[in-house]
């Protein structure tokens, strides 16, 4: 599958793995209108695409992201209002859990993780960092509310943390060693400059179970956010039941008892409409 | 107290214990150990003289899931089974159970898929030094729920999300577990786990018995609040 050519963000596949690459490094990462809209078009390319079993998202240069990109917001004469009614409707597209994806998606946090940043560590899967990776959450320090990331990652991990982050702002980093402590994220990688290699590893063994399993499992889970526990649970329910009958749960125990890889069937999530 | 095949089920003092007895097959519930289950837990919820359950396993794994292979040899059984989980009706935990007392999961070695329906529905969970978690559902074709949901409830959600896509391919040793609050105490020596166990659910059982249920009843309902 031949992916869009974007200015903002890279795109590929390397084996099983789709890459989700931040590509605007001499302004951290930072989204301008253009990338909140190429945001959607890569998760869509990425997802429809049935090659892509495991979805790793990270930065190029020395920020994963920094939130919207202040420096446009100052200059444009548009400023934060072009986000109004999105805001006001909650309706976003940029991060894989706005879009719909259900295929697990790894963040790969290669650096400074600032403000708006948090939404795609918030809204992704699996979460590693290079050691030298940091995060923080400048917005009270520059008269902004922050409150969708921080909700989000509060459902997630230790509140007391986030609320730290958001109450401190630019004057305080997190290390991600203590981000590693908290259950924020799994893995620290060290030497950075291992980050990807380690995400591509991560990801390969990710990609040899079952994509329809998974992506029921991914249902269920995030589905969970949303109810009490035993409505969590009846939901959880209607996903397991509806893998019965799926090919891949005769072909998983065929495999494990012929000592050889599965066989699973492909999975494709909705293209861009 | 009744006899169980699959199950050893005692009182040390004030402490009731429900220990898998399948060693040989990793401690995986077959369709007998899952009937057991539920009688097993009624009956010692039932007793006055058990303020506190401690379940743990005998053998080298804790708990390890269905027994598939056994399973699919008896058909009635599998079809009720099914039935139970398509209709959210398990009885293999103490909440399934609705017990009232406080459980301690004691975990002695591997706790495997269906095994972490004993961790996620407990109250409190120490483990051996050298016991490990892993969810090896999704590397066979299944889809992980209802354990997972209840650990994410109750845990840091993104190593729970990593445990259920990693499949077999990784797993958590007890220090980590240890350090996202999975459990509360490792034991080490992992020989001392049973000792250590009996001695928190004999602290745990000095509070008068309504209280304990009290605080058990108002914490877990807290989890079925829709946020």
């Amino acid at each position: 599958m031949t992916y869009p050519e974007l200015d903002t963000l890279k795109l590929e596949r390397r084996g099983p793995v789709g890459w989700l690459i931040n590509n605007r490094p001499e302004q951290l990462n930072a989204m301008s209108a253009h990338m909140r809209d190429e945001f959607e078009t890569a998760w869509r390319a990425l997802d429809a695409d049935p090659d892509v079993r495991v979805i790793v998202h990270t930065g190029e240069g020395r920020a994963f992201q920094t939130g919207v990109d202040v420096n446009e917001i100052a200059s444009d004469g548009v400023g934060m209002q072009r986000y109004r009614e999105s805001v006001e409707k909650f309706d976003f597209h940029f991060t894989a859990w706005h879009n719909d994806v259900w295929k697990p998606v790894i963040t790969a946090v290669n650096g400074i993780c600032a403000g708006g940043g948090f939404h795609w560590i918030a809204d992704s899967d699996i979460v590693i960092a290079a050691s030298d990776a940091q995060f923080f959450d400048p917005h009270t320090s520059i008269g902004q509310v922050v409150s969708i990331e921080a909700i989000g990652l509060m459902k997630r991990m230790p509140v007391e943390a986030v609320m730290r982050m958001a109450f401190v702002g630019r004057y305080e980093r997190m290390p991600a060693q203590r981000a590693y402590e908290l259950g924020m994220i799994s893995e620290v990688v060290d030497p950075p400059e291992r980050l990807r290699a380690a995400a591509q590893e991560l990801a390969e063994k990710i990609a040899r179970n079952s994509p329809a399993a998974m992506a029921a499992t991914k249902r269920a889970l995030w589905g969970a956010l949303e109810m009490g526990l035993t409505d969590a649970c009846k939901a959880g329910a209607a996903e397991l039941v509806g893998m019965w009958g799926h090919p891949d749960q005769e072909e998983g125990p065929r495999a494990f008892a012929e000592k050889r890889e599965p066989q699973w069937q492909p999975l494709a999530g909705k293209p861009k409409s | 107290m009744a006899a169980f095949e699959t199950l050893l089920v005692e009182r040390r003092g004030p402490v009731g214990w429900l220990v898998f007895d399948r060693p040989d097959a990793g401690n995986a519930m077959n369709a007998l150990m899952m009937r057991e289950l539920e009688g097993a837990w009624q009956e010692l919820d039932a007793d006055p003289a058990v303020r506190v359950i401690v379940n743990t396993g005998n053998g080298g794994a804790f708990q390890t899931g269905v027994d598939v292979a056994q399973m699919s040899r008896d058909l009635g059984a599998l079809r009720e089974q099914s039935r139970r989980t398509r209709d959210f009706e398990l009885r293999f935990t103490g909440w399934h159970n609705a017990v009232t007392k406080p459980v301690i999961a004691a975990v002695n070695g591997v706790c495997a898929g269906g095994g972490l329906h004993f961790v996620a529905d407990a109250d409190v969970v120490i483990a051996a030094a050298d016991a490990t978690f892993l969810d090896p559902h999704v590397s066979v074709g299944q889809a992980s729920v209802y354990e997972t949901i209840a650990l994410a409830k109750k845990s840091a959600m993104e190593p729970v999300l990593r445990m259920a896509f990693l499949g077999r391919a990784e797993r958590m040793t007890a220090q980590r577990a240890h350090a996202i609050g999975i459990v509360s105490d490792v034991i080490d020596p992992p020989d001392q786990l049973r000792a250590a166990a009996q001695e928190l659910a004999e602290q745990i059982a000095r509070r008068p018995a309504e209280e304990l249920a009290a605080i058990k009843r108002a914490l877990w309902n807290e989890l079925e609040r829709t946020p």
